[in-house]
């Protein structure tokens, strides 16, 4: 049993990336250099030192939690190029609304704020998911569409103007939670709870599976049965609320929302699922992955500021990182396929190929 | 396969470690109280401006190293496109990572403010040019009053046009609080005249196609504007505007006068431009950061930065300026003027 589960972890989806990241933080770790700090007068690491972690976190937070509802979606064979725009327009109306209600009690501000945000989101997966269903036209136009309409939308009602959010908004985002002085763990908690919360959904609910089966095959899972165009419109709605958390956690922590918000950021967002390992054909697909992806995103991103590289060339780095992953991953899923084919040649198979690529 | 593509992605993060130099001390403490950073943030990496920015910088950095027997390093973290967010993020990043100060230019001050503050909470002074963030810790402004920049254009604009005609504003990024306290400048002077109309304001991205695309689609829609009221010189940075607009019809007052754009004077397309000394934002803001932080001296905390105007009359001498804080591309047909 202990060798079973020993093959289960090392075939894992997640334990190449973790392995990944350890490498690279250790790599850092000994390539940085050390500096004084100011208050303290002890020599810190550049790199290995909490707030730079915790920085990392908070940095990769946004992009790991739109990257869990990016995440649905590709399962489910779809995309959503949406979720930076929904991410601005939730932000705008939420410092809108806090505006217009002028001061108010602590936890009112945050009950308020969170609630406006995810309505909003919440109107916008659906806007989403019932145009994908009932015009029939790919999610790739129709979220394109919503992209530049949302952002549009909320350039106009907020005039560009950045808003400032209640200070009760921030005091939440920001609470040290007593690890002292500016260290916020705030936004690492809810990308772990959300990260935690997707993996539960995806592998241990119905409504996962069929997520699952849409992706892998939706004729097939149309003829067995399954409501394929509600499962299309659950996944854009979830796709929209996780991008309403962290419009939430983004406006909180820095303290004001704008219309040019997140802009760029759904690349950031499909890059962190696809380096996790999501299939953009379908089918495959991780939450925990995609964080780690987002994680190491953001990693790649440090190294050029930890290392003093040129940091006009973080695009470039990022871009050949995710194709060497995609690339990589294909292989993978070629070799895998032509061993399960040579596997049932020998005989009756044991195993569903697809069930053997999904989240692990 | 996981190993092999987490081999693959480790093989090529150290060959960037391995570029990058190795392991090297930052800080001043690190290396016995002789080196001393400052983290440049300003809004975009793709903007000449701010180009011009860290070429002052440094020079003012060499020319520090050399006279005050430390060594002073601009640590260039500018994100490649407007972006609060990402400016915040790399404040935070510059403390972590050691720096000494902090030298911004705020795309959005109101998304900058809590990382601002929290950089001078945990020792790390900040100073602004440009763009201020007004209501943070920051022990210094460099830069010029905003409204009466705007208005240094509008006033120059109604001289060119004779007082009369219809005027169109091209504001850059309408969420840089600096380029709307200019538009408004604009707009509050446009009131001494009453020959003369604002059709619009108009925004743009900060990139020069996308300035110099703006311009063309106004003046499509607005065949009867004879006068751009430009907050800043994105749109002259290309040559299309060269051919696309007729100076006998249109004149051009704008803020900046970089190498590029000085063949907008020279055809009398935009007759004046008021330059902002950019080299100086990263110059002078560098010598007073090193002043403050490390001679422990007081320094305002407003320095003002005065706009020099550009005409033909002194194109040469301008010109010449230019070359002299290391711009490479001043076009030898203006360095060669008397003036």
């Amino acid at each position: 049993m202990l060798r079973a589960l020993g093959r289960s972890v090392a075939r894992s989806q997640q334990l190449g990336l973790l392995a990944v990241l350890f490498v690279l933080g250790t790599a850092l770790t000994l390539a940085a250099g050390t500096h004084t700090d100011p208050l303290s007068g002890r020599t810190v690491n550049d790199f290995l030192n909490a707030h730079t972690l915790i920085q990392m976190a908070t940095d990769a937070s946004a992009f790991a939690i739109m990257g869990v509802g990016a995440t649905i979606v590709i399962i489910s064979g779809g995309i959503d190029l949406s979720v930076g725009a929904v991410f601005a327009l939730s932000g705008v109306v939420m410092a809108m609304v806090l505006r217009a209600a002028g001061p108010m009690g602590p936890a009112a501000t945050v009950a308020l704020g969170l609630s406006a945000c995810l309505a909003v989101a919440l109107l916008c997966g659906l806007a989403n998911g019932l145009m994908v269903i009932g015009l029939g036209v790919h999610p790739f136009i129709i979220t394109l569409g919503t992209m530049w309409i949302l952002r549009g939308v909320a350039f106009v009602i907020s005039h560009a103007e950045s808003i400032l959010v209640p200070a009760a908004l921030t005091s939440v985002a920001k609470a040290s939670m007593g690890m002292g002085t500016a260290l916020y763990p705030v936004p690492l908690l809810v990308m772990v709870t959300t990260t935690v919360a997707g993996m539960f959904y995806l592998t241990r609910t119905v409504m996962g599976r069929h997520i699952f089966a849409v992706g892998g095959n939706a004729e097939a899972s149309r003829f067995s049965g399954l409501n394929v165009g509600r499962i299309t419109l659950g996944v854009f709605v979830l796709s929209a609320l996780m991008a309403g958390v962290a419009a939430f956690l983004g406006a909180a922590f820095y303290g004001s929302a704008t219309s040019s918000d997140a802009n760029g950021y759904e690349l950031y967002v499909i890059a962190s699922a696809v380096v996790g390992g999501a299939s953009l054909t379908g089918g495959k697909g991780s939450a925990v992955s995609a964080m780690l992806g987002a994680l190491l995103i953001v990693m790649i991103r440090q190294a050029i500021r930890t290392l003093h590289l040129d940091q006009n060339y973080e695009w470039i780095i990022i871009g050949g990182a995710m194709i060497v992953a995609v690339v990589l991953d294909q292989g993978g899923t070629k070799l895998l396929a032509r061993r399960i084919a040579r596997a049932g040649s020998a005989g009756p198979s044991k195993s569903n190929p697809q069930a053997s690529v999904v989240e692990s | 396969m996981r190993t092999l593509r987490g081999m693959m992605t480790v093989a090529g993060l150290s060959v960037l470690a391995a570029c990058g130099g190795g392991k090297q001390e930052s800080g001043a403490a690190a290396s016995g109280g002789k080196t001393f950073t400052i983290a440049l943030i300003a809004k975009s990496s793709t903007n000449p401006v701010f180009l011009s920015g860290k070429q002052g910088a440094e020079a003012a950095a060499a020319e520090l190293s050399k006279s005050e027997g430390v060594t002073v390093t601009i640590d260039w973290l500018t994100p490649p496109n407007e972006d609060g967010t990402v400016q915040a993020q790399r404040i935070a990043q510059a403390v972590d990572g050691g720096a000494n100060a902090i030298l911004l230019s705020a795309s959005d001050a109101g998304k900058v403010l809590g990382a601002v503050n929290a950089a001078v909470d945990r020792g790390v002074p900040v100073m602004t040019f440009d763009s201020d963030v007004a209501d943070s810790k920051r022990f210094s402004f460099y830069g010029g009053d905003d409204a009466a920049m705007g208005r240094q254009v509008m006033d120059e604009l109604a001289t060119q046009m004779g007082g009369k005609g219809k005027i169109a504003i091209f504001g850059g990024n309408q969420n840089a609080p600096n380029l709307q306290k200019r538009v408004n400048g604009v707009k509050e002077a446009a009131k001494k005249y009453p020959g003369m109309t604002i059709v619009n304001a108009f925004y743009h991205a900060e990139t020069p196609q996308d300035a110099a695309a703006e311009v063309l689609r106004v003046m499509n829609a607005y065949p009867d504007v004879n006068g751009y009221a430009m907050i800043g010189g994105w749109a002259l940075f290309t040559q299309t505007l060269l051919t696309d607009l007729n100076p006998a019809k249109v004149k051009i007052v704008s803020i900046d006068a970089l190498p590029a754009q000085l063949a907008y004077v020279d055809k009398g397309l935009a007759p004046v431009l008021f330059a902002q000394p950019t080299y100086s934002w990263g110059y002078v803001s560098v010598k007073t950061i090193f002043d403050h932080v490390y001679k422990k001296q007081d320094v305002p905390a407003h320095v003002q930065m005065d706009l020099v105007r550009v005409s033909r009359d002194n194109l040469g001498a301008w010109a010449r300026q230019l070359k002299d804080w290391g711009f490479t591309d001043v076009d030898p047909k203006f360095l060669a003027l008397p003036k």
